[in-house]
């Protein structure tokens, strides 16, 4: 499409274009290069210390001393484990629910489209504490009123979060109750920019309802939805700290602990550098390879859209 | 190690002040501002209220000290390490004891004897309990005073008991009599019989230590060289938890649903630290009888109790701050301010007299029968040992999950226990 | 094919619209349903919040759907314990700020990804999108060291500094621009519009509905951050709200009650601002489907 613009132009823009995209990202790259970046880089430096960061105490070189020790914790493999039951978990809250609300309420009447899509976003405006510590009460196996409804239809109360096999689900439900609000508002905001004249258009055609989901939105949603889907595989085991943090301290036994959790326990929280910056370049390079994998798929697959 | 760990620090401290016995100032003349890092001041309620109102005491009564209070939050000392890296003034800070070894040779907490004249130490000293004395010291020095600092006791439902057919008069003294009455209330009532803050990320190995004491074992040797966790009488101690679990009266809650389960009137028994006693109390209120007994022995072996809570600690290192410190710490432990302390944070109170006395704490006392045992394990009370070096919360981590693997994941104990140590071992400095 | 459907009058579509609209009572009512049962999973726990800062202490654990002894004690006992008023503003300010900052940033890179190509623009922004990765913990006190060597511990500017561009913001405009019809962009430039104008006179009003979305988005993770607060902050006056709750959960139990009032009335103003910003969605959705 641009070769048909005349040479001149496009000459004076290419050399502009050698330096403008800098100029635009320059704001925001400084910012993210001061306050993430070069601590990143120290850290992965520190990670073969151990140090207390204090000015006047020695650093001290321990190799790869502070990785392995990471690597030999009993519940790395489980928290690794854990980490992937979160992802799959999430993955229906984050993003097919709220693809099926988006769509739904797209096609409602103002007035209640506005009402659901304010309801399913009320969770998230509560402060995390505050949401852990009600759902534990409504999930109390003696008080909670779940558990006192599953009393009354006469089943044995549910241990939400003291049994070992059904913890990780009740966080992954909890996480997921206050994310759902987050991708409704995107995915809503996607399907908005539909051009409507595509829809008309399939509907012309003599596109059904279901047809016209499958052939013009679904395709057109694709890139937000892979955005999602990413987002929920790279930050699923971070979006649940606070709820792991507060409701279950990571048990019962480890069943609710995952890698970001583990690390912040062993790691972050201990005031051990190198313990600490170790956990950070594992996290970064771990997730940093699923991150480079992902982006390349996105990059192939969304080159059908355009 | 020692050796090294004493040059180290020499080498820390003589870049500041030369180390001589009895830095401080023999008086404030000029005006002095120090800072206090606390953790009760980082919350709202009653225990920074009640700080708060010491410190401004301290204040009126020494005009030319300005005590700057900061909050931190007591579960990481992020804060503190963070100002000590920028060059801010860390001078008294309100340390966890499980967190003393780390101050000491990290934040630079100084022993009383390096600092303060002896017959000081002595007349500020006399009076105290020699049981809380001992709390803070480390290596054969005095690092903390005890400030706020609780042991464990077991409340329990009277309610419950009655409803189980116990009488709520004689409660449970042993181990096996808490088995026994938590049958009882899991069998006669819909509440669960029993549990304790020994596992759990906000317990750290305070109330283990004790128990494993009380069977005559230890979790760490007393040079703090060597674990023992996993030797026969701490595995004993930790079997026997296991057998409440396995008999279906010890419930593993989770994080926090222990605390709102006493305080709901759905659970029996409890055993945890004092300084839970107010919130309890406000749940109990019109709902229930909350009634509080000694911490359970094992068979006839009187138990070996060991405390929870803080010491405060001097960082500074210039003379007249640590007169000024010094002055705070005298100020907060003395009887007017154990009297604070107790009736309004809801710790004990360190100089036992007190709590005879008309002028400090005995209406009080009298008020609040549910300190009993609380006073009364004063008697037997231990340190709370804290784990040695820079993985010291690691070794701790790494102890606790074995023992919450042994108690409720089937696991089995010895083996359990002793993997646990030869991997905390390795971290030991 | 677009412009087809545009010629085409609006006539033709009463027919197949009644055909549709008997067979999908059903399914609308069925749709309702489902979505009413996900509004009650999605508020009830926000009702007992509600309902729960009005019980005192001893009824805490009640399971009665409305308290039984209702009081404001909690609230009394909140706006006592903690600069509730204050904690709020500085919030406000703290989240305001950043939100618009991000944005601003935001805008600004995504328009330089989505309207060039250049040497490393690929790295740069998996390099942006690896910032997400990045552990706060980590980066917390060499920033706290940083804003300290500034002197400007204790205050909302060293709150707000970290937070002036945030990987988030940066990749959803990214994918709305290049999203955006590439026809429209062309023809600007062929007017003799600069990439300055385009970027703020084409792009940013048409995706206004997004920038809206994104800035609810930006503003409510702002509005619950925690973390670099409580390190900084160290005087109540200069404390977000998030500190402000997290007060009432201390060594010696948990205040649930004034926990719950205070986090109640640190609810309101974020729902008020996804109130209005949401109308602002809404309409520039209904312009740009005028469009």
């Amino acid at each position: 499409m641009a070769i048909a613009i005349a040479t001149p132009a496009r000459l004076r823009r290419k050399s502009h274009a050698r330096w403008s995209p800098w100029l635009y990202l320059a704001p925001a790259l400084i910012t993210l290069l001061v306050w993430i970046y070069w601590p990143l880089v120290d850290a992965a430096r520190l990670s073969f210390y151990q140090w207390n960061m204090l000015p006047n105490s020695p650093q001290t070189f321990v190799g790869w001393e502070n990785y392995q020790r990471i690597f030999a914790l009993p519940k790395f493999w489980q928290a690794l484990r854990n980490t992937g039951v979160y992802i799959l978990g999430l993955l229906p809250l984050a993003v097919l629910i709220p693809l099926a609300i988006a769509i739904y309420t797209h096609d409602l009447p103002e007035r209640s489209r506005n009402i659901y899509r304010a309801i399913i976003f009320v969770p998230m405006i509560i402060a995390p504490v505050v949401a852990a510590a009600v759902w534990r009460w409504l999930l109390d196996p003696g008080y909670g009123l779940a558990n006192q409804a599953i009393k009354g239809l006469g089943f044995d109360p549910v241990k939400f979060l003291s049994d070992p096999d059904t913890a990780i689900w009740t966080v992954i439900v909890i996480t997921g109750w206050k994310l759902m609000g987050f991708s409704t508002l995107i995915l809503s905001a996607a399907n908005a920019n539909i051009n409507p004249t595509l829809i008309e258009a399939a509907r012309m055609d003599g596109a059904g309802k279901w047809e016209i989901i499958r052939d013009v939105r679904l395709p057109l949603l694709s890139s937000t939805v892979l955005f999602l889907v990413v987002m929920t595989i790279l930050l699923g085991a971070q979006w649940s700290f606070t709820y792991i943090n507060v409701l279950t301290g990571g048990g019962p036994l480890g069943a609710t602990t995952n890698i970001y959790y583990l690390l912040w326990d062993f790691g972050f929280s201990t005031m051990s550098v190198g313990w600490g910056s170790a956990s950070a370049v594992i996290l970064f390079l771990g997730f940093g390879v699923i991150a480079f994998v992902l982006f390349r798929l996105i990059d192939r697959y969304s080159f059908h859209d355009n | 190690m020692f050796r090294t760990t004493i040059i180290a620090s020499l080498l820390a401290l003589s870049t500041a002040v030369p180390v001589l016995a009895q830095t401080m100032a023999p008086s404030i003349d000029t005006p002095v501002t120090i800072r206090f890092y606390n953790y009760n001041l980082a919350t709202a309620g009653l225990g920074a209220e009640a700080t708060q109102k010491l410190i401004n005491e301290f204040m009126a009564e020494n005009p030319n000290v300005t005590v700057e209070g900061v909050g931190y939050s007591s579960a990481d000392s992020s804060r503190i390490q963070a100002d000590l890296a920028a060059g801010q003034a860390v001078d008294v800070v309100q340390t966890v004891f499980s967190d003393l070894d780390f101050s000491v040779n990290n934040f630079g907490a100084q022993a009383l004897e390096d600092i303060a004249p002896a017959a000081e130490i002595t007349a500020h000293l006399e009076g105290m309990h020699p049981n809380g004395t001992k709390l803070g010291v480390l290596n054969g020095k005095t690092y903390g005073l005890a400030y706020t600092f609780s042991t464990p006791v077991l409340f329990y439902n009277a309610d419950l008991f009655r409803a189980a057919g116990l009488d709520p008069d004689s409660p449970p003294k042993t181990w096996a009599d808490i088995k026994t009455a938590a049958l009882a209330i899991e069998d006669k009532t819909d509440a669960e019989g029993f549990t304790g803050g020994i596992t759990g990320p906000g317990a750290v190995d305070w109330l283990l230590q004790g128990v494993v004491r009380s069977n005559n074992g230890e979790v760490i040797s007393r040079d703090r060289k060597t674990l023992k966790f996993a030797e026969p009488e701490a595995v004993e101690a930790v079997a026997m938890l296991r057998d409440l679990y396995d008999a279906g009266v010890y419930e593993n809650y989770d994080f926090a649903g222990a605390v709102d389960g006493m305080a709901s009137g759905h659970l029996g028994m409890y055993l945890q630290t004092s300084a839970l006693q107010g919130s309890l109390v406000a749940g109990a209120k019109d709902n229930y009888e909350l009634r509080s007994a000694a911490m359970p022995q094992f068979g006839d072996r009187p138990t070996r109790p060991n405390n929870s809570g803080s010491a405060l600690t001097i960082h500074t290192t210039d003379p007249l701050k640590q007169r000024a410190a010094w002055e705070l710490m005298k100020f907060l432990t003395s009887e007017h301010g154990y009297t604070i302390i107790t009736s309004e944070i809801g710790y004990l109170p360190l100089r036992p007299s007190i709590v005879e006395d008309e002028r400090y704490l005995k209406a009080w006392v009298a008020e609040h029968p549910l300190v009993a045992p609380n006073l009364e394990q004063l008697d037997r009370l231990e340190p709370w040992d804290p784990m040695p070096g820079p993985n010291y919360r690691q070794i701790g981590k790494t102890m606790m999950d074995a023992v919450e693997m042994s108690i409720f994941g089937g696991a089995d104990v010895a083996a359990t226990l002793a993997d646990a140590q030869a991997n905390a071992q390795a971290l030991m400095p | 094919m677009t412009t087809d459907a545009l010629a085409r009058p609006v006539r033709v579509r009463t027919a197949p619209l009644r055909r549709i609209s008997s067979q999908s009572g059903l399914n609308t009512a069925a749709g309702h349903l489902l979505m009413v049962l996900l509004s009650i999973f999605c508020l009830f726990p926000v009702y007992w919040m509600l309902v729960s800062s009005f019980r005192p202490a001893n009824a805490m654990f009640e399971t009665s759907l409305w308290p039984t002894q209702g009081s404001l004690e909690n609230y009394t006992t909140a706006i006592d314990a903690i600069p509730i008023a204050r904690m709020l503003l500085n919030t406000l300010v703290f989240s305001a700020v950043s939100t618009v900052f991000q944005l601003l940033t935001g805008i600004l890179a995504a328009f330089a990804f989505a309207r060039w190509k250049f040497p490393f623009d690929k790295l740069v922004y998996t390099g942006v999108a690896l910032t997400w990765l990045v552990p706060f913990q980590v980066v917390m006190i060499p920033n706290y060291l940083l804003v300290a060597h500034m002197g400007l511990l204790d205050s909302i500017l060293a709150l707000i500094l970290p937070n002036i561009a945030a990987a988030l913001a940066i990749m959803l405009l990214a994918q709305a621009m290049r999203g955006f019809p590439k026809e429209v962009i062309e023809a600007a430039r062929m007017d003799g519009a600069s990439n300055w104008r385009i970027l703020w006179e084409v792009l940013v009003p048409n995706l206004r509905g997004t920038i809206a979305s994104l800035a609810i988005l930006i503003f409510i993770s702002t509005w619950n951050e925690y973390f670099w607060p409580l390190l900084l902050s160290r005087t109540a006056e200069n404390s977000v709200i998030q500190i402000g709750i997290q007060m009432f959960m201390t060594a010696e139990g948990n205040a649930w009650g004034p926990l719950m009032a205070a986090s109640t009335l640190a609810s309101l103003p974020v729902l008020v601002i996804y109130v209005v910003l949401q109308r602002q969605v809404v309409q520039s959705f209904m312009k740009s489907g005028i469009r």
